[in-house]
């Protein structure tokens, strides 16, 4: 799957700012070809997962090949493959959105017509062609955001990493990146994507790593984690009908209580499962008016792993 | 959107990026958002008008003596140099660090620039931007020069001592900004390391005459007058001294021996500027280089003599004709502004070292409150 020609794997990194253990002990691949979700609360250790695969920190311990090159050992060579979009909004306020993009490109060693002629295609990709020549500082947060794609995509890198991209984005905007980040990983980059925003990574990724206290805690595709046992909310006309039926089959069910109508959650095994189910109650004459899973298939993996969410 | 993935003629492996490219798109970014900005021409302007207040000022009140050209030149220099490493720190001691608080910093150093090639950049960039204040303030160091007196190579080494010490001054600034993490902290500690360069080198110096004082023998003429002298000559001159009533007495008492703590004086910007100026005017032709002669020395010229009397060290033979008031002549002595510029860059140098150390990636050990991104 991931070898040493592409695709990032990382082998028990540890790092540590002083006592803090920001990184405990990290597994991870992300192979080409795919977009790789980067799950885990806040203060996990995912943007220093990925400041490590930028090149910008080194492990204490541990190994990490990118593109199959050790970012320590040969910075400069990761950082010709890596694009790295950070989670802060850094910019260079007075420059055009052009200016950016082609700033970064000539520190990528592009040379000059080239970065020229890339810089406006990736602005038209992320859509700001109307903001070619004004300064940065007029974008709001969401164009800010996609012009930081676009400079990490600059000198079109073999390994994308984002670290919460889609955070400020308006819903058309969200679409798009998934769009684009399909078509990198259809042309064979390497995608690597952190994100609290399960519902989205559902959408986007192929597969996704948990990360908890500086831990990687599980690491499964999206296939598996459809496939697992799962919550559904059903609700139904009347109510007390579906009870019945729910408990007439030996299902336990509780009241949903953070809903503003009420519903009933069950959990069940499988799809195959709900479907038997669902098909069950619409032959016992049960008015089914709504039957859907409570989250996302990573939400589920989420809430069910032991993680502390401070 | 339309996502167009069109592979780039050049291929990624293939791309270097040269140092000169490097440092020469980092300057550019920085001048470029410097240009954009306001602040820069404000302080430009402000510069602009206390330089004309203190030169305007200067020429109102000394325009009846002579020589005023120079001792305008000297003056203006002094200013110049006084308000450059006012300047300076500003221009540059948040280069870094202010880059490293926008968010801006990482994105550099994840390209392929190196961290040398980040500071000669950003280096590079404040001092060109503190040498167009040096620029705007040649008007006056000219029309002084066109006074009289002073002689165009004075004006042009003064010129180019004043540049190089901004040089080092913003060299010190963006050494700093690397190393210490918050702007304000770095600007205060880059104006502290000024203060101590111009301020702190006198007063250590001071501090160390009682550490250098040695009993040795001193001898001192002096005239020995009888008789009262009369004020005013009987044709109305000053009465001529009488060589025979000179006496001469040795005795023991301690003497500082500056020459050995001079060296400490020599890290001084004005120092090194005024010092390296090639003092020898003949402007109007009725004056030579005569220390106390027909024309009273400049700020800057007469820094340099007393640096150069302290190097000669402890007068141990006052002369009669000293004891009126005459300088002891010690000649040019030996220039003490290499070694000023030597210690100076010592101190630069090892600063930005520091900071290449920092800005080295991938970071191993940060130091506290460090944020890569």
């Amino acid at each position: 799957m991931t070898n040493e020609f592409g695709g990032i794997v990382v082998h028990a990194a540890a790092r540590s700012f002083g006592s803090v253990q920001a990184v405990r002990h990290i597994d991870f691949e992300a192979p080409p070809g795919e977009v790789t979700a980067l799950i885990g609360p806040n203060g996990s250790g995912k943007t220093t997962l990925l400041l490590i695969l930028a090149s910008l920190l080194a492990v204490d311990s541990g190994s990490v090949r990118v593109g199959g090159i050790d970012p320590v050992a040969d910075p400069q060579g990761v950082r010709r493959l890596v694009g790295w979009m950070p989670d802060s909004l850094g910019r260079w306020d007075s420059l055009s959105a052009l200016e950016v993009l082609t700033t970064t490109g000539a520190l990528y060693g592009m040379r000059p017509e080239e970065r020229t002629a890339r810089a406006h295609e990736l602005l038209e990709t992320v859509s700001l062609t109307e903001y070619t020549r004004q300064p940065a500082r007029v974008l709001s947060r969401g164009q800010q955001q996609r012009l930081s794609l676009a400079r990490a995509l600059i000198h079109n890198p073999q390994v994308l990493l984002l670290d919460e991209p889609a955070s400020g984005l308006d819903p058309g905007s969200r679409v798009d990146l998934r769009t684009l980040l399909r078509t990198l990983a259809a042309a064979g980059k390497t995608v690597v994507v952190s994100s609290h925003v399960l519902s989205e990574l559902d959408e986007i990724a192929d597969r996704a790593v948990f990360i908890s206290r500086g831990e990687s805690v599980r690491s499964q595709t999206l296939d598996e984690a459809g496939n697992q046992v799962r919550r559904y909310n059903i609700q139904a006309e009347p109510m007390s009908a579906l009870a019945a039926e729910l408990s007439g089959h030996g299902m336990r069910f509780e009241e949903r209580g953070d809903s503003r109508r009420l519903e009933y959650q069950v959990m069940l095994d499988s799809t195959q499962q709900a479907a038997w189910l669902l098909r069950t109650l619409v032959l016992a004459d049960v008015a089914v008016t709504a039957f859907a899973p409570a989250g996302g298939a990573l939400e589920e993996t989420y809430m069910s792993l032991d993680t502390d969410r401070r | 959107m339309s996502v167009k993935m069109q592979q780039p003629p050049q291929l990624a492996d293939e791309r270097t990026l040269s140092s000169r490219a490097a440092v020469g798109t980092v300057f550019g970014l920085e001048m470029r958002q410097r240009l954009r900005g306001r602040a820069w021409y404000v302080m430009l302007a402000v510069w602009f008008v206390v330089i004309g207040a203190v030169f305007l000022l200067a020429t109102a009140t000394m325009g009846t003596i002579t020589g005023i050209g120079a001792v305008l030149f000297d003056l203006v220099v002094g200013f110049v140099l006084f308000f450059g490493l006012l300047v300076a720190p500003g221009l540059s001691a948040n280069a870094v660090n202010g880059d490293r608080a926008a968010g801006t910093l990482a994105i550099l150093q994840v390209t392929l620039l190196t961290p040398g090639q980040l500071l000669a950049g950003k280096w590079l960039a404040s001092w060109v931007g503190s040498l167009a204040f040096l620029l705007l303030s040649a008007p006056f160091i000219f029309w002084a020069l066109a006074l009289g007196g002073v002689p165009a190579s004075e004006a042009f080494v003064s010129l180019g001592m004043l540049a190089l010490e901004l040089g080092l001054v913003c060299a010190i600034g963006v050494g700093v900004s690397s190393i210490a993490n918050r702007p304000l902290f770095s600007i205060v500690a880059t104006y502290m390391l000024v203060a101590l360069l111009a301020l702190g080198t006198l007063i250590t110096f001071g501090l160390s005459t009682a550490l250098v004082l040695e009993e040795a023998e001193v001898t001192t003429s002096y005239y020995n007058h009888t008789e009262p002298m009369p004020a005013v000559g009987p044709d109305g001159e000053l009465p001529a001294v009488d060589p025979s009533k000179c006496v001469t007495e040795t005795i023991r008492q301690p003497v500082p021996h500056t020459e050995r703590i001079t060296w400490l004086l020599a890290a001084n910007p004005f120092v090194v500027v005024a010092d390296a100026v090639p003092y020898a005017r003949s402007g109007s032709g009725d004056f030579a280089y005569v220390a106390g002669g027909t024309r009273p020395p400049g700020v800057m010229e007469s820094i340099s003599q007393q640096v150069r009397t302290l190097q000669a060290g402890p007068d141990l033979e006052v002369t009669c004709e000293e004891s009126l008031g005459e300088p002891r002549d010690v000649g040019r002595g030996s220039p003490i502004w290499p070694l000023g510029l030597v210690l100076q860059s010592l101190l630069a140098g090892g600063l930005l070292l520091l900071g290449y150390r920092r800005l080295r990636t991938p970071a191993g050990r940060l130091a506290q409150g460090t944020r890569i991104a």
